[in-house]
């Protein structure tokens, strides 16, 4: 990619990927706790509860790692390494305000490839181990892939037909005034459907599913499990981000600086998220599918060609 | 991170377990991959001891296991392989090749082996060894297809081939579910034959379970009909107990865990006699909102349809009669029941000996309620997704603490 | 020089990841191997400053290697590969016929008179490669795009045993359908 990025930048984004994704893991601990434990008698029973996803972070790095028989130990690896891997380069396109640590001439289009890669790392991830329960997590999110990708392109797709440019600066320049949330509801509530299914997390975690005793997760220990759990949350943190120059305006806002405002939108996302995940049940792709390919499909297809006839005719 | 592998007739003490646990905030594993601490609820028999050995080598190391048989030495017990662990991290630390534990009592201390242990004890050789590998049938079982030799890779069997669903000949792999695995039915295990994540064959068998057969959630039931006296208000808050408990295994593997947590909670201080407008304020809150949740319904309608007429026929009778429909149906039936049953919490008369049906069907018939849930599971799951699978399993949710027997080693045929 | 470097690296990268794939006897590596030959390859496009098209490559290899080994594993389903077995028919062929054909190629590389440079890289190739893909080939586009969506659909058509009347029984009333798993869109 040109546009080389400043070097200070390319340290900071993991940092501040992993940091979000920290405090985002916490948020949805505190949730869960509470309604495992009941009301939280002080706020220190909070913080015990909110540092519950760092303390399992450490409890995985003193753990050995075990290995399945007749493994694909390579492929498994190269699959659970994916996850994180894929994430911080998707983060790569993110603006701060209004200039992300690279700005590729299409990098929309760049992000939509590297989560494709997460396509790949989960599947990988469920055969390495040789068990059959964990493959079959693998598969489920393929299936998953399959069902959220197209009505997921067409929206993000929207958005680039909005701004005329595949550029994600150019994206948040084009809303200056109106957010393309505002006039493309439909691609920004699919958007973030796809968030989460892309990062196979809430109603989306059947791949990961209970009834599979963790799916593709299921034989993974100790570090393995960490930075695939952890990688989870990093694309999570990296697809709700994205939402924000792509649909909410990015670093556009009163008073506040641009960096202020991204932070801000950013954060209310991932929370609309945590806290949404509570409402939907786990959605099986065997139902799933029919409603994205036979409703999600035509309805971004539909906001598309709305906002192309807008675009004419400006 | 705990793994609780529960037995038959260990109802008590797993819902001990699972209160100590939720006191500590100590999360469940669903796999023993994740887990550290193998907490067995009940005492297992020996060749059971032996396989839960064999599960405890096949997770992480550091790892230990410790027994609870009475839920009041969950905290004591959990504290105990708490420090086994702390000493086990230690003792590694100081020496990489870990040492001889001398352990007392039940608890196994097994030493730890370099990175993986990989001798020929351990390994995904059988059902225990995690629910994801394919296991051998035990010595006895059977295999639920022609007896042809299946090749070997590494001391795994391989899969065979067989038709499937849509005349293609495909890969069939034979599958135990259970027994230990998370949102299950204690002590089911049921052999799958899989083509891909479809369920082709199944065939239902357990873990032996007590001699005297002894449900607790049938408790207050079979004690009437011994003829003691029981309260209408014990037995009410039983009946709502185990429904909760039926809920709350449903809704976790239908991916509503939060909602599964809270009515676990309300289902342990309805146990413990929580004052019933409490707990009739809560359950109403909880109930309303599943009943309610179209997203819910959207998901689970339609799956393992058994009709009042056909359960009629298999001698099922309880809520599963009841529903007379599909996994959403026999949900809200137990929603339903679960919100009758507070309303004579403060009952004070007896049970009358009549009729006398229990949280899952009649108690003091010849058969025990289960049976015919058991009996009913292979048609049902025949040709259903896994997942589906796991969900209609649930919805039925068989307690294999009555004294059930399993059929006779012969597959349930397509 | 940096881009030499890069160059020759995912060059022989993409080269040997082909071989590999022929050399591998588990389905799942062996489409691995050949996802990243094709990674490699889409790197080589970026390189030559095609940013669309590499980063497009990228997208839609990924997505299709990842389908294709379910193809490849669907009939099988022991995991991990365990049945060390080969994918490749006409082993001995496919590998003459690759050769030949890649040295075939190569040296017409080398030994073509490449012309000098007339022209300018535009400004924005991925709107240069849009305006000729969609300018002057659009009725190329239009037909091929339907011609595939047409075969796409009556492949479908023809592999599916169970038609409508399998679904809705023979006066097309049953309701719900008879399916072996109901979907999500309540037909």
């Amino acid at each position: 990619m040109p546009d080389a990025a400043p070097l200070w930048a390319t340290v900071i984004l993991p940092v501040a990927l992993v940091s979000v994704a920290v405090v985002t893991a916490g948020f949805d601990a505190v949730l869960s706790a509470a309604a495992v434990r009941g009301r939280p008698g002080s706020p220190r029973e909070v913080g015990t509860w909110a540092a519950a996803p760092l303390r399992e972070a450490f409890r995985l790095l003193a753990q050995q790692p075990r290995r399945t028989i007749a493994a694909d130990v390579a492929l498994g690896r190269i699959g659970v390494v994916l996850v994180p891997v894929a994430a911080v380069l998707a983060g790569a396109v993110l603006p701060l305000g209004f200039r992300p640590v690279s700005d590729p001439a299409v990098g929309i289009v760049w992000f939509n490839a590297m989560e494709a890669l997460a396509w790949a790392a989960v599947w990988l991830t469920g055969w390495g181990p040789n068990s059959a329960l964990s493959l079959i997590g693998g598969y489920r999110f393929l299936a998953q892939g399959l069902a959220y990708e197209l009505p997921h392109m067409f929206a993000i797709t929207t958005a680039a037909l909005g701004a005329g440019s595949l550029r994600v600066g150019e994206v948040v320049a084009a809303q200056d005034g109106l957010w393309f949330a505002v006039w493309m509801p439909v691609a920004f509530l699919v958007y973030l459907l796809s968030a989460m299914a892309m990062s196979f997390w809430g109603p989306f975690g059947h791949p990961l599913g209970r009834d599979t005793a963790g799916g593709a997760a299921m034989e993974l220990s100790g570090v393995d499990r960490l930075v695939l759990l952890g990688g989870r949350w990093l694309l999570m943190v990296v697809t709700a981000a994205v939402s924000v120059p792509l649909f909410l305006g990015g670093g556009n806002g009163p008073l506040l600086p641009p960096w202020a405002w991204t932070l801000l939108k950013t954060a209310l996302v991932l929370a609309a998220l945590v806290a949404g995940r509570r409402l939907l049940p786990t959605l099986r792709m065997e139902r799933y599918t029919e409603f994205a390919w036979l409703v999600l499909v035509p309805a971004t297809l539909l906001q598309a060609l709305v906002v192309a006839v807008v675009v004419l005719n400006r | 991170m705990a793994l609780p592998a529960v037995l038959p007739g260990a109802t008590q003490a797993r819902l001990g377990v699972e209160a100590e646990l939720r006191r500590r905030g100590w999360e469940t594993a669903q796999a023993p991959a994740a887990a550290d601490l193998l907490v067995v609820c009940g005492s297992p028999y020996p060749e059971e001891d032996r396989r839960l050995d064999t599960l405890l080598r096949t997770m992480s190391q550091p790892a230990a296991r410790v027994d609870v048989t009475r839920p009041e030495h969950a905290a004591q017990a959990l504290d105990e392989g708490f420090a086994l662990l702390r000493d086990k991290a230690a003792s590694r630390s100081e020496s990489p090749l870990g040492h001889e534990d001398a352990a007392a009592g039940k608890h196994d201390a097994h030493p730890a082996k370099g990175t993986a242990p990989a001798g020929p004890a351990h390994g995904p050789h059988h059902e225990h060894a995690g629910p994801g590998h394919p296991g051998q049938d035990a010595p006895g079982g059977h295999s639920g297809h022609e007896a042809h030799t299946m090749s070997t890779v590494a001391g795994l069997p391989m899969a065979d081939r067989a038709a499937d669903r849509d005349g293609l000949s495909l890969d069939r792999l034979n599958l135990p579910l259970g027994p230990v695995l998370a949102d299950w039915p204690a002590g089911l295990i049921l052999r799958c034959a899989l083509q891909g994540d479809i369920v082709q064959e199944v065939h239902v068998d357990r873990v032996p379970g007590p001699s005297d057969g002894t449900s607790f959630w049938n408790e207050p039931w079979s004690r009437a009909a011994r003829g003691e006296p029981v309260e209408r208000g014990a037995a009410a808050r039983r009946r709502c107990a185990a429904h909760l408990d039926s809920l709350g295994r449903l809704l976790s593997l239908a991916g509503r865990p939060d909602t599964a947590a809270r009515l676990r909670r309300l289902r342990d201080d309805v146990l413990a006699g929580a004052p019933s407008v409490h707990c009739g304020e809560r359950l109403q809150a909880l109930t309303k909102r599943v009943e309610r949740s179209r997203t819910l319904r959207w998901g689970l309608a339609g799956l393992g349809r058994l009709s009042a007429e056909r359960a009629r026929q298999r001698g099922v009778t309880g809520p599963a009669l009841e529903a007379d429909g599909d996994v959403h149906d026999r949900l809200l039936t137990w929603s339903r029941e679960a919100r009758r049953a507070v309303r004579d919490f403060d009952d004070g008369r007896p049970l009358s000996t009549g009729r006398l049906i229990g949280p899952r069907g009649t108690v003091e018939g010849t058969v025990p309620p289960s049976q015919a849930l058991l009996d009913v599971l292979p048609e049902l799951l025949t040709g259903t997704e896994l997942g589906c699978a796991r969900l209609i399993v649930a919805s039925l949710d068989p307690d294999l603490d009555e004294p059930v027997a399993v059929p006779a080693t012969e597959g349930a045929h397509a | 020089m940096t881009e030499d470097i890069v160059f020759w690296v995912l060059a022989v990268l993409a080269v040997a990841s082909g071989v590999m794939v022929f050399r591998f006897d588990s389905m799942a590596r062996a489409t691995y191997a050949l996802l990243l030959s094709l990674l490699c390859v889409g790197g080589e496009v970026l390189l030559l400053g095609l940013d669309y098209l590499g980063v497009v490559i990228v997208l839609m290899m990924t997505i299709e290697m990842a389908l294709m080994a379910v193809f490849m594993v669907m009939f099988m389903m022991n995991p991990a590969g365990l049945m060390p077995m080969s994918m490749l028919h006409n082993k001995k062929g496919a590998a003459v016929i690759c050769t030949t054909v890649f040295a075939a190629l190569a040296t017409g590389i080398l030994l073509a008179r490449w012309p000098a440079r007339r022209g300018r890289p535009p400004t924005d190739p991925t709107m240069s490669l849009g305006m000729s893909l969609m300018g002057p080939q659009m009725l190329t586009m239009v037909t091929l795009g339907m011609a595939l969506f047409a075969t796409i659909v009556s492949t479908v058509v023809l592999s599916t045993r169970r038609g409508r009347y399998d679904r809705f029984g023979d006066d097309l009333r049953t309701r719900p359908a008879d399916d072996p798993v109901p979907g999500g869109g309540g037909r």
